[in-house]
């Protein structure tokens, strides 16, 4: 993990060598997670003192049910590169079932971002649980990785 | 107009080591609307908790951010404080600048950034706080209490004592669990089922338990205080109250060498009409309509009817639902043990004298199959060398758990010694990777085991078992002396490992409540709220949360208990105000909110005009029902309904306060 | 057509004089032969208004959400399949209930683009009907209360020169990015006169999430992120819900090809869930429900 992180920051300075210069500053990216299962589990990643990627800032909700697809477009909007959302395993949920229906907008949510011309390996999606503070780590390092590899995006709905 | 106080927490150098505290508190005075930023160096002690109470009454303040450790942490201490100085306890919030940030990033400068977006966040969300206000509930003192093993009994027994009603469930025809089926019990060597029986007794006795056995959940609705639960009520073909217990049905059943006994872990047999054994609780037979030959053979056989004195055989009896409203529950599922068919070279089920602890208990037991003779399952011989192999299936995460089942050092220890008692001479061998005996008198009891009784302890692996000349050849290894041994055992034993109830995960989702990968219910907090589960007014017991002893499961038996007493001693319960609420000048009435809910929280309820016309029909929230989860806000097109505390407006100004 | 027109104008006059509705919302001949207009009627007399063609091309079922409308309590509507859809999905979002609607379904071989009918056009075939019209499964309306009858055969559709909204199947090949410069180009047209949302049937919030303030859905100045937002949060309450009559498209003065957006999305809702809006009024809307087996490829 380690390795493969100085790696995609080599790759990232060379692009900003290169003078594309809103790749100069750290891509932002916002994490909506849901209260009980993967806020949990990235607390557990810091009682565990896991590193990892500091680009993610966190805004907690109750649950994935809870995480309306447009609050993506609105960070998108206030120039975050990536949003991750993430909640309770399907069956875990807190709420029983928050996170299936999030799970079925999400789903078509993307195919509309997607279909308007978003890139949507931007918006990433997973399930935590509070026991998976590992998984928390890879899931941001992975991601912040993948963002930071992304082309400067000019969709409609980013900020320019 | 906001006036907002913030503090930044060193917490020692968990936060000061990583983030420049001074410079956050600095960033914070900047924002619009903080009258006053400080750090400290650790809020949650009593000096920091009244520098917070102090700046509130000082400063006059209407809300207070704190960058400090999770809010899962001391977010209630506070808000707690918050009330002794009138401030409405929503009107404070964390910024997590501890295991969000200091514990999991290195570079200072960039950590300090963080924290102060963090903060910043925070800021703007509690400028839009409402005050929220809690709900109360009304308390249905009743409890319910599923499984009838030694932590439910305890359980409901407790609460029972505290003069509430409980129900109590099993899904066997008797109570007991696994407990009753052991023979003496570790550290003490006294009789399991001497301790066990009174204990069934009394439940089965208790004017405030009404025990429902041979029975399942069939469904659970609600929420704390009001659950309603639906009991399935499998039907023992027996009209109960007449029945006396005296035994003619099931001596007179034909079936009495067909069916495995499920007590005695197939050691034995049973008929089709049977009590799982002689002391079961209620001493009521239930007739195994798998076997039966009167359901599968169309009501030729009815023996047991003819045999049957008070004439209380009724084979038409049917499944009854019994539905009970509860303000409780316990979870006291109990656990499995793992298939030792995992392991083939252990020859479990290929070799007749392999066989399971469990099983030995049940060789080992009075009331079991050799009445409480060691004999040997493939002819009947008292063995007079047996292996134990620990670790069958935990600790292996290959081909098993990873986890340690906790009590298998302890029963190997004690299924030494026993077998040293009853059979004089005898030599017993336990293969072990590490031995675990950590509570009161446990280590005592190994050491007794290997110096007063004579068992080898041979640290290592068993690699392979056969049969040669009525002998079964153990082959494995003693790493401490490096040596490959060989024994040539009468029998062997398996110390299987733990694993939750089969449909545990099921039971897990019917109730609401979280459970791990492995399918052990998982406790609101590990350490601090041990006995509660994560959905409030559901608390758990015994094995089903993981692997535990005798003595640890009746106490989590008496902590749910003391928790559900506790939770009875008010006259109503009281909820997080953090609910959805609606608007209804806006709501438009298309109800896909209802259709989401999952506590159906949500109801119809008519807009109507002076005159009594109704005008429309817009969604209602039942604040008792409601849990705040806020999956009505994410269905509602005209945003017309909104969960207070995580209401749009403030997600979307912590979204703003990070724009770069 | 002038059977048809007979037996429609037939059942008016029967619900209006039995008192089984207090109003008919029909289509009648406008001063453009080749455009038809809607009509409300009141008066049993008035029923010889009624009528019906293939230049009907408005969805009347956008009138049952207005409060002027609702107040005349029962109501008798004239339908095309399509629009039928609507009724029966207003039924099923309760903004409509199936006792107070007498629902008088026409069978309809297809409708002409308006624009070409403004140039004259009068014949039925596949290049002068709407795409929707190409793609339809209900000739016949599934629910109603009266069945009229087409007087006219169906045109032939040569299925394989003929591929309604071929154009997503173009904009699912390209890159994200070149989707974007074709959504951006699109977009920047809209001057958020809302004619989308007036006309959509579907539509019926009092209160519009563009009209929501605190916070600021979308935001309503006329620049590209808030055009695209609005268009695509449109689409997204449309999405499992929309059921095709392409009257959003129709009345965009600036012609942004909406429908290919909720197309789209139609289709998508079909191919991961399984689920056609407007069919059953008892149906479960597909973003009201779930599946634990629901698609979850995409999820980490």
């Amino acid at each position: 993990m380690e390795n493969n992180n100085t790696e995609k920051n080599q790759n990232f300075s060379d692009n900003s060598n290169k003078g594309i210069t809103a790749q100069n500053k750290e891509p932002r990216i916002i994490a909506f997670v849901c209260n009980w299962c993967t806020y949990n589990g990235a607390d557990l990643a810091g009682t565990s003192r896991m590193k990892y990627a500091d680009n993610v800032r966190v805004i907690k909700l109750p649950c994935t049910g809870r995480i309306d697809p447009l609050f993506v477009v609105e960070a998108f909007k206030k120039g975050a590169k990536g949003v991750l959302v993430s909640g309770c395993h399907p069956g875990d949920c807190h709420y029983t079932s928050g996170n299936y229906h999030s799970r079925r907008k999400y789903t078509a949510f993307r195919d509309l971002l997607s279909y308007l011309g978003v890139d949507i390996s931007r918006v990433e999606f997973s399930w935590i649980s509070a026991s998976e503070g590992n998984k928390w780590v890879s899931v941001i390092n992975d991601f912040t990785n993948k963002i930071k590899s992304l082309p400067n995006n000019s969709d409609i709905f980013s900020k320019k | 107009m906001a006036r907002i106080g913030v503090f930044v927490c060193w917490c020692g150098s968990n936060i000061a080591g990583t983030v420049d505290v001074k410079r956050v508190a600095e960033e914070a005075a900047k924002i619009p609307g903080v009258v006053e930023a400080i750090d400290y160096k650790y809020m949650c002690s009593d000096p920091g908790q009244n520098a917070f109470r102090n700046m509130i009454k000082d400063k006059n303040l209407t809300g207070v951010v704190l960058a400090a450790c999770s809010p899962h942490m001391h977010e209630n201490t506070f808000r707690k404080a918050a009330i002794k100085e009138g401030l409405n306890p929503y009107f404070v919030e964390i910024a997590n600048i501890r295991e969000q940030v200091s514990w999991v990033h290195e570079d200072k400068e960039k950590a300090t950034e963080k924290a102060i977006d963090l903060l910043k966040m925070m800021v703007e969300k509690v400028k839009r706080n409402k005050p929220i206000e809690d709900v109360r509930v009304p308390l249905t003192k009743k409890a319910l209490v599923i499984g009838g093993g030694i932590s439910g009994i305890q359980a409901a027994l407790d609460i029972a004592n505290g003069g509430v009603e409980v129900i109590l469930v099993e899904k066997e025809p008797s109570i007991g669990g696994k407990m009753i089926q052991l023979d003496e019990t570790f550290p003490t060597l006294d009789c399991s089922s001497c301790i066990m029986t009174p204990k069934m007794v009394e439940a089965y006795q208790h004017p405030n338990i009404k025990l429902y056995t041979y029975s399942e959940l069939e469904d659970v609705s609600g929420y704390i205080g009001n659950f309603n639960v639906k009991i399935r009520k499998k039907a023992r073909s027996i009209v109960e109250k007449d029945c006396t217990g005296c035994g003619d049905c099931w001596n007179a059943c034909p079936m009495h060498k067909n069916v495995k006994s499920e007590f005695n872990v197939n050691l034995s047999e049973r008929t089709a009409i049977y009590v799982p054994f002689p002391q079961a609780v209620p001493l009521i037979p239930v007739i195994d309509r798998s076997v039966c030959l009167h359901y599968k053979k169309g009501g030729k056989c009815q023996k047991c009817y003819d045999a049957c004195g008070p004439k209380c055989i009724n084979f038409d009896l049917q499944d009854e639902i019994i539905e009970e409203k509860v303000g409780a529950i316990v979870a006291a599922t109990g656990y499995d043990l793992m298939e030792n068919s995992l392991y083939g070279e252990y020859g479990y089920g290929q070799f007749k004298d392999v066989v399971s602890g469990l099983q030995f208990e049940r060789l080992l037991s009075a009331s079991g199959p050799t009445e409480g003779v060691i004999k040997r399952p493939s002819d009947g011989k008292t063995p007079e060398t047996i292996v134990f192999i620990q670790c069958v299936g935990s600790r292996d995460p290959e081909k098993g758990v990873p986890y340690c089942s906790k009590v298998c050092c302890m029963y190997t220890a004690k299924h030494a010694k026993l077998f040293a008692h009853k059979v004089h001479g005898s030599q017993s061998y336990v293969f072990y990777i590490d031995i675990r005996a950590t509570s009161k008198g446990y280590e005592e009891f190994v050491r007794s085991t290997m110096e007063n009784d004579g068992a080898i302890y041979l640290r290592g692996r068993v690699s392979k078992i056969y049969e040669n000349g009525g002998k079964l050849i153990v082959k494995g290894a003693d790493t401490l002396s490096g040596n490959q041994v060989e024994i040539a055992a009468d029998m062997v034993v398996l110390a299987t490992g733990v694993i939750p109830k089969k449909g545990s995960d099921k039971m897990a989702q019917m109730l609401g409540i979280s459970y791990d990968k492995y399918g052990f219910y998982t406790e609101s907090h590990p350490k601090l709220r041990p006995a509660e589960s994560s959905t409030a007014g559901i608390y758990l017991a015994g094995m089903a949360q993981g692997p535990r002893d005798i003595p640890e499961s009746v106490v989590s038996g008496s902590a749910a208990a003391s928790k559900i007493l506790g939770l009875f001693s008010k006259s109503e319960y009281e909820v997080e105000g953090t609910i959805a609420s609606v608007n209804k000048t806006t709501c438009v009435g298309c109800f896909y909110c209802q259709r989401v809910c999952a506590y159906s929280a949500i109801s119809k309820e008519e807009v109507k005009d002076r005159s009594g016309n109704v005008l429309k029909v817009v969604a209602n929230v039942n604040s008792g029902l409601c849990t705040g989860c806020g999956a009505c806000v994410n269905a509602c097109f005209s945003k017309s309904i909104d969960v207070r505390g995580f209401m749009d407006e403030q997600i979307f100004a912590e979204i703003k306060s990070l724009a770069v | 057509m002038e059977k048809m027109n007979e037996k429609i104008q037939n059942i008016a006059k029967e619900l209006l004089e039995n008192k089984e509705v207090n109003l008919i919302i029909g289509f009648t001949k406008g001063s453009n032969p080749l455009r038809m207009r809607s009509v409300f009627i009141t008066d049993p007399k008035d029923v010889s208004k009624l009528s019906f063609n293939s230049h009907c091309v408005q969805d009347l079922a956008v009138f049952l959400k207005k409060p002027e409308v609702k107040k005349f309590g029962k109501i008798g509507i004239v339908v095309k399949g399509c629009d039928e859809k609507a009724v029966n999905t207003l039924i099923q979002e309760y903004q409509l209930s199936r006792d107070n609607i007498k629902i008088i379904g026409l069978e309809c071989h297809g409708v002409i683009k308006q624009n070409l009918a403004d140039k004259g056009e009068n014949s039925l075939n596949q290049s002068t009907v709407y795409d929707k019209c190409l793609a339809c499964e209900v000739h016949t309306p599934t629910l109603y209360d009266y069945l009229v009858e087409s007087d006219e055969q169906a045109f032939e559709i040569n299925g394989n020169s003929i591929k309604p909204y071929a154009k997503i199947e173009e904009l699912d090949l390209m890159s994200a990015e070149e989707r974007n410069v074709f959504w951006q180009n699109e977009f920047e047209k809209c001057i958020k006169c809302y004619a989308c949302r007036q006309v959509c049937p579907l539509c019926y919030c009092t209160r519009c999430i563009v009209e929501k303030n605190t916070p600021q859905w979308i935001e309503t100045n006329i620049e590209e992120t808030g055009n695209a937002q609005w268009n695509m949060i449109r689409a997204y309450h449309l999405s499992g819900r929309c059921i095709g009559c392409g009257e959003c498209e129709r009345a965009c003065p600036v012609n942004i090809p909406l429908m290919l957006i909720n197309e789209k999305m139609a289709r998508d809702t079909f191919e991961k869930f399984g689920y056609k809006s407007g069919i059953d009024i008892n149906a479960k809307p597909v973003f009201g429900t779930f599946d634990i087996n629901d698609f979850n490829d995409f999820i980490k």
